[in-house]
């Protein structure tokens, strides 16, 4: 019988107190456990994020967005510009442009119209309509007007590595190769589904911009819109299109993630209106902004529970040895030095705290993900705005609505895949929780320990 | 072995200062029992409170085989108290979720006797103060006054001390009780030739011990 089993068979004395004590500090235990599992959650979530958007900047033409809109495309200049700005590790260009079947390609659509693309090619008419003859009358759906047709979308880059500036998260090739991005040849990589509903495959021809391209793979975005799609050179679409020199858009590299306001702040500087300046971390700021609430709410959530058990434990303790004091002064007159009888007592609060740990572990197991997901479900409620409307046009809006959609969707997806992360560490993160709120507890009813003389005891008999 | 010279202990009590104990001196050779009479407040416990180290005089000498205890830092002191002295408490004092066995070891493990000796040792000293070995894993709550207080007194014996205090040992039992307590505190002293100083109203017993000091307002009268 030593010091340390005279301290966890004191934690049984009386079970009553023994149970309420621990039933109390494991509530504040699992609290602690429930809060450091969702800040490490978040935590995880937001270098997640941060990771997956990089150190970018969007570029693109004031006014202008995927196939809507009006102004003037980005320019030679403006790219040089961009170039020459400090920071700037890199440049990825993409232009955009839509192909009529029949008309600019001998390529079928593979998307449906269905009605939602009906109705969107309807409005375009009827304002094309509207604005050559707006004195007359011109029914939305005249039966005389030939029927609409879904266009397919032709998209040209300089790096089909960044899957990011071509609006899907990944891309592989299924068959055939890549281009590297600086061909100025007729070549193309095809989606899935329109290369499918064509008969195409690697070697294949089509016809579009009256030129004969070749197709050099086919490839698999992960979303039908994308499949749907074709993919060359931008050089080659900038020739095919007369478009020679302009681009849709431009993703800037920053060189850090440090730099990207002062690279942002140059761009805005030299290209002036012209064109719109959106960076990644405006993306990430709005993407993060409730996790970051949350990450604060458990941060604050997680010392209060600390400070609440340690002072649960600390009255508790001092409530024993007060209640003990004549004790403490007989185990000090038969040669009980100060250390053994505060260890005893530093025992009896860790068992204590031990016993409200494994039932605060198994209480955080059940409580995390459902603490974590109303915090989510709080904070999207205040935080996150669903984007106005669909906003397209049939069969899509272009890269920059994919962006736009693709962002907004990642956010929500962002908040609702939010998942605590149970693992041995708990276990670990749990009983160190306990220790330190026993020792915090402990450690001022400890000082009185050492002050409570034998002595007095006597004179108290 | 015990002697006191000019001891004084004062305590502060607002703007005035007490003297609970005003120049002391006495001696007691070994194996001798002493009995301290005196009424409430005439400062029986502050003494026999500084003869354990307890406490701290506020001048003079208290030596116990040779060593002045009102010198020793704390740590000596509680070897002190762990190996020469044996306390006795009116209340018993024992700690209520141990044994007897366990309270009589609890004083060997402070003193640091091996656990198999001290549990040798405590059943021995038990046994020897009428606590049969039925009654051994029994917890204070379970024992009557009397048998409380036998298990202290195999407790105060368990390091063999050279001292033992008893602050009123027989003032919390009925007479017949407190009479064999005594014979059997009378018996120790001769059988172990341990010094015994024992604080008590009762003057009957009293009467019976080898030396008898009477204190009045902290001043030893005879």
């Amino acid at each position: 019988m030593g010091v340390i089993n005279r301290g966890i068979r004191n934690a049984f004395r009386n079970m009553t107190r023994t149970g309420s004590i621990v039933f109390i500090l494991a509530i504040s235990i699992s609290l602690a456990l429930v809060m450091l599992l969702s800040m490490k959650a978040v935590q995880l979530k937001i270098e997640s994020v941060k990771s997956s958007i990089g150190n970018t900047i969007t570029v693109s033409p004031a006014g202008v967005r995927g196939f809507e809109g009006g102004g003037e495309l980005i320019t030679e200049d403006n790219i040089a510009t961009i170039s020459n700005i400090a920071h700037v590790s890199g440049i990825v260009e993409t232009l955009s442009d839509r192909l009529t079947p029949e008309t600019d390609t001998d390529l079928e659509a593979s998307l449906e119209m269905g009605s939602f693309g009906k109705r969107m090619q309807e409005k375009d008419s009827a304002a094309s309509s509207d604005s050559s003859s707006s004195s007359v009358d011109v029914p939305v759906a005249d039966s005389t007007r030939p029927e609409p047709k879904m266009s397919i979308n032709v998209t040209g880059t300089n790096d089909t590595s960044n899957t990011n500036a071509l609006g899907v998260t990944s891309l592989s090739i299924t068959s055939g190769e890549l281009f590297s991005g600086n061909e100025d040849t007729n070549i193309a990589i095809l989606g899935t589904e329109l290369a499918t509903k064509n008969g195409l495959t690697v070697g294949s021809t089509f016809t579009a911009y009256d030129t004969t391209i070749t197709v050099i793979g086919i490839y698999d975005s992960g979303n039908t819109f994308t499949n749907s799609s074709i993919i060359m050179p931008i050089k080659t679409l900038q020739t095919l299109s007369d478009q020679a020199g302009l681009v849709s858009s431009v993703i800037v590299e920053s060189d850090s993630m440090d730099n990207i306001a002062t690279v942002q702040s140059d761009l805005e500087t030299n290209l002036g209106d012209a064109v719109d300046v959106v960076s990644s971390q405006d993306t990430v700021s709005e993407t993060i902004e409730p996790l970051e609430n949350i990450k604060t709410i458990t941060f604050y959530s997680l010392i209060g529970s600390l400070v609440a058990g340690s002072i649960i434990i600390f009255l508790t303790m001092l409530m024993i040895v007060r209640e003990r004091r004549r004790e403490i002064g007989a185990l000090k007159a038969i040669g009980a030095s100060n250390t053994t009888v505060i260890l005893q007592f530093i025992t009896e609060s860790l068992t204590l705290t031990f016993l409200a740990s494994i039932v605060g572990i198994i209480g955080g197991f059940a409580f995390s993900n459902p603490v974590l997901n109303a915090l989510v479900s709080s904070s999207t409620t205040s935080s996150v705005t669903q984007p106005g409307g669909s906003g397209g046009m049939p069969g899509g809006g272009g890269e920059l609505m994919a962006k736009a959609v693709g962002s907004a969707q990642g956010m929500q997806n962002t908040l609702n895949d939010l998942q605590t992360i149970i693992g041995f560490d708990v276990i670990i993160y749990g009983i160190l929780a306990a220790f330190v709120i026993a020792v915090i507890g402990s450690s001022i009813p400890a000082f009185f320990i050492s002050k409570i003389r034998p002595a007095e005891v006597m004179r108290s008999e | 072995m015990l002697e006191v010279k000019n001891v004084k202990k004062e305590f502060k009590s607002g703007d005035n200062v007490v003297s609970a104990v005003n120049d002391i001196s006495f001696s007691v050779s070994q194996g001798k029992f002493v009995s301290i009479i005196g009424k409430s407040g005439s400062g029986k416990s502050t003494l026999l409170a500084l003869l354990g180290a307890l406490d701290r005089p506020t001048s003079g000498e208290i030596i116990v085989d040779k060593n002045d205890i009102a010198k020793m830092n704390e740590n000596q002191q509680v070897k002190y108290r762990s190996k020469k002295i044996g306390f006795i408490f009116q209340n018993y004092n024992l700690i209520p979720n141990l044994s007897a066995l366990e309270n009589v070891m609890i004083a060997m493990e402070f003193a640091g006797v091996p656990k198999k000796a001290g549990i040798e040792r405590a059943k021995k000293l038990l046994e020897s103060v009428g606590i049969t070995e039925d009654k051994h894993d029994r917890r204070p709550g379970k024992l009557s006054g009397g048998e409380q207080q036998r298990v202290a007194i195999a407790r105060a014996l368990a390091n063999e001390p050279k001292l033992i205090l008893a602050d009123e040992p027989t003032g919390n039992l009925d007479s017949q009780t407190g009479k064999m307590i005594f014979d059997l505190l009378h018996k120790l002293s001769r059988s172990e030739n341990t010094t015994i100083v024992a604080v008590t109203h009762d003057l009957s017993i009293a009467g019976k011990t080898d030396m008898t000091f009477k204190l009045k307002d902290g001043k030893l009268i005879n």
